[in-house]
């Protein structure tokens, strides 16, 4: 059995700076997370789900009947000169 | 549908299978009696467009879900070709049928199968 906490690790533990929501639904064997990574940045969908499953190698099948997935590149935090152009005006 | 014996052959009956097919969805369960809720919404996102599509269920034999696995490298199903080009899993579908892609990939490829 895997809990969301060791799910939601292993995805930021592979994604370093993603944010990452995990919760399970029908069931605590179907899972399903949102992650917003900087690393998605110009790859498909394909791509950013192939990333995410492979943070969790091993555990979809058995202990996961299911991971449904949403994800989104991550912006960058906003440039501080940005900021400070903004204060200046 | 026919079905090769051994094992090496799935990618070549995978790579028939997508050619011959505008949608292919390999699922649980066969058409119109999906067996797993994830391949029940993407045959009905094909109902409501009005597309055909062909299935080939992974239980349909036990050597398809680790070729398959392998020849797409994508660890779940149900798993979607159109064009004869992968599109990804259930929630890529949805997404992409939420927004138009969906629609605009069905159109874009219908010429060429």
């Amino acid at each position: 059995m895997v809990s969301i906490e060791e799910v939601r690790q292993r995805i930021e533990q592979a994604l370093p700076g993603a944010r990452v929501r995990v919760g399970t639904f029908s069931g605590d064997d179907h899972f399903e997370a949102e992650v917003h990574a900087p690393q998605f940045a110009g790859k498909s969908l394909v791509e950013q789900h192939r990333m995410v499953y492979a943070a969790v190698d091993g555990l979809l099948g058995d202990a996961m009947h299911a991971l449904a997935l949403k994800t989104r590149p991550l912006e960058p935090a906003p440039h501080p000169t940005t900021s400070e152009s903004r204060r200046r005006r | 549908m026919t079905q090769p014996t051994e094992q090496q052959n799935w990618t070549e009956q995978f790579e028939k299978d997508v050619k011959e097919n505008h949608v292919f969805i390999y699922a649980k369960g066969e058409k119109n009696a999906a067996m797993c809720g994830f391949s029940h919404r993407v045959m009905q996102v094909f109902d409501q467009l009005g597309v055909d599509y062909a299935v080939r269920s992974i239980f349909s034999d036990p050597e398809i879900k680790p070729a398959l696995t392998a020849f797409t490298n994508w660890p779940t199903t149900p798993q979607i070709f159109i064009g004869g080009k992968f599109v990804g899993g259930c929630d890529i579908v949805m997404e992409m049928y939420q927004s138009g892609d969906l629609q605009k990939l069905i159109e874009e490829t219908k010429s060429a199968s």
